[in-house]
């Protein structure tokens, strides 16, 4: 398989402290790449060894099947991205800002107006940069991203500091691009939600290593939602509903079920109440993050 | 490299700072309008006068410190909001951009030593200096000042990446230029003193007969010696910042 991004046993160790270790990022032409992890696992360190602004203490990265040590600039080329907070100049205007950056890669001038359409912010080219939102700043951010038409868009954190209307105007601009201009994009992230809504391709890292990278169906088996039942007599409760045939798993307290659909939830509680159980609280139980990141991590030492 | 110049013109010719280009020479204008050396008497031609107290300041503070500052301000908005990751991240060589930085401040040091030849043909006007206007000496020691600030531009260029703050690169100038002030009249540490160059070089009373005012031996091993180590330490310093 053709990857356009390929890290090799990328590793970055600052002192002791290993950020990165033996990172293996594979991602497919095409997709939407969602970079998971809690804050401090190694995202953003790993962003800027992408793009050279950092040098990986051992391994490789191959962008656009390029070695990048080798061919940095041909890569760059076609690159576009927003690390960490928005970068911007204070004493310029958003149009300026974007001219700054169009005369380094000499894109024609009529693609400023086009980038600030995409991320509307067509009517704000003359303000100074200084006074924007911080969703406005990120805004201009994504649209020096996509200055130079990149065929690879890495985005660190698009949504971070944004109101819930400037995730969602953000959200549907990233899931328009594979599409429209057939990029491939990589976010990063935190929140699990975030990357469930765009995302086709994850991958998890927690302590700077790699520990699930896979499509988003495959991730979303071990982010299950459960339906917890809390009952009088647990045990019994649970004997009762094995013995009608549900599945249920019981910890003492609390009866699961294993599968949540309505109908079946539905059919459990008819049950319990057929036998007399009283029924305090039927409630779904979301999985965090946390969570997740604890079951597979489980399952990875178990492999 | 010429469109990262354009671009690193472009972000500085909005920032308005270009004003304090005017500072040096302004001053030097006022130093010359107000020094009064009538009373030693039957000097020999008033322009070597004027020159000789308006360099003294000049040479000896406003020239390295200005040159400073400005190194400051082509660091300070890529320093401000991540201005470095945005721009290391395209598709160009940090040594591209450091050159371009480079080249630029030097022109700018340019343009303020110009700007102080005009001063002082200025000072001349308005005080209506009957010799003529001595280009062939002046002009010496406006571009032998340029040649002497070489080095130092490229020591602050390194020390304005190295530093966030603003503050820190101009400390490590005043502090490395103040003592300029007692070097010079050291016959033996004088002619090493890199932040000296500067004044010996625009000091139009050396021997005339140098190119420049210095010897050829102090111009090439100090003013060469130390650009070499300042350019090559900032470009090697800048080649493997993490940003």
């Amino acid at each position: 398989m053709e990857y356009i991004v390929e890290t090799k046993n990328l590793t970055k160790r600052f002192g002791k402290e290993q950020a990165v270790s033996g990172l293996e990022m594979k991602i497919p032409k095409g997709e939407i790449y969602g970079f998971l992890g809690p804050n401090g696992a190694g995202k953003t360190t790993t962003i800027r060894m992408l793009l050279g602004l950092m040098r990986p203490t051992s391994g490789s990265v191959h962008i656009f099947q390029k070695d990048l040590r080798k061919e940095r600039i041909r890569i760059l080329n076609k690159v576009g991205s927003l690390v960490e907070n928005p970068s911007y100049y204070p004493h310029l205007t958003a149009g300026e800002n974007l001219e700054a950056l169009r005369k380094i890669i000499g894109v024609p001038k009529t693609r400023i107006k086009e980038v600030l359409k995409i991320v509307r912010l067509e009517d704000v080219a003359n303000k100074k940069v200084k006074g924007f939102s911080m969703g406005m700043k990120q805004r201009l951010g994504i649209a020096a991203s996509l200055l130079n038409n990149p065929e690879l868009l890495i985005l660190d954190e698009p949504t971070n500091g944004l109101d819930p209307s400037g995730i969602i105007e953000i959200r549907q601009l990233i899931q328009r691009l594979p599409h429209d201009y057939g990029m491939t994009v990589i976010i990063s992230s935190h929140l699990l939600s975030e990357i469930d809504q765009m995302a086709t391709t994850v991958g998890v890292v927690s302590k700077g290593k790699m520990i699930f990278q896979d499509s988003i169906e495959e991730m979303r088996k071990f982010a299950k939602q459960k339906v917890v039942l809390k009952v009088s007599d647990s045990e019994s409760a649970w004997r009762a509903l094995l013995a009608r045939g549900m599945r249920a798993d019981w910890d003492e307290k609390n009866i699961t079920l294993l599968n949540q659909s309505d109908e079946n939830v539905a059919t459990a509680v008819k049950y319990l109440v057929k036998d007399g159980f009283s029924i305090y609280r039927v409630e779904e139980e979301k999985k965090s993050l946390e969570d997740v990141f604890l079951q597979m991590t489980k399952e990875e030492r178990l492999v | 490299m010429l469109p990262i110049m354009s671009s690193e013109w472009y972000k500085l010719s909005k920032s308005r700072i270009l004003w304090i280009l005017l500072v040096g020479p302004m001053v030097g204008l006022f130093i010359g309008l107000t020094a009064n050396f009538d009373n030693l008497g039957g000097g020999p031609n008033e322009w070597y006068v004027k020159l000789l107290s308006m360099n003294l300041t000049y040479a000896l503070l406003f020239l390295p410190l200005i040159t400073g500052v400005l190194a400051s301000v082509v660091c300070r908005y890529e320093h401000q909001e991540g201005g470095w990751k945005q721009l290391l991240a395209m598709p160009l060589t940090r040594g591209k951009v450091f050159i371009s930085k480079y080249i630029l401040l030097i022109a700018l040091v340019m343009v303020m030593q110009l700007l102080y030849l005009g001063s002082i043909y200025l000072v001349g006007v308005i005080d209506g200096i009957p010799e003529p206007f001595p280009l062939n000496i002046v002009w010496k020691s406006i571009f032998g000042g340029w040649v002497a600030t070489l080095p130092l531009v490229a020591l602050q260029l390194w020390m304005s990446i190295l530093f966030k703050s603003f503050a820190a690169p101009f400390a490590v100038n005043v502090i490395f230029t103040l003592p300029t002030i007692l070097v010079v009249n050291s016959e033996r540490f004088g002619p090493y003193y890199p932040w000296a160059q500067p004044f010996s070089m625009m000091y139009i009373g050396g021997n005339t007969e140098d190119i420049f005012f210095v010897p050829w031996d102090q111009l090439l091993i100090v003013v060469g010696g130390s650009f070499l180590l300042f350019f090559a330490g900032g470009y090697l310093y800048f080649q493997r910042k993490a940003v």
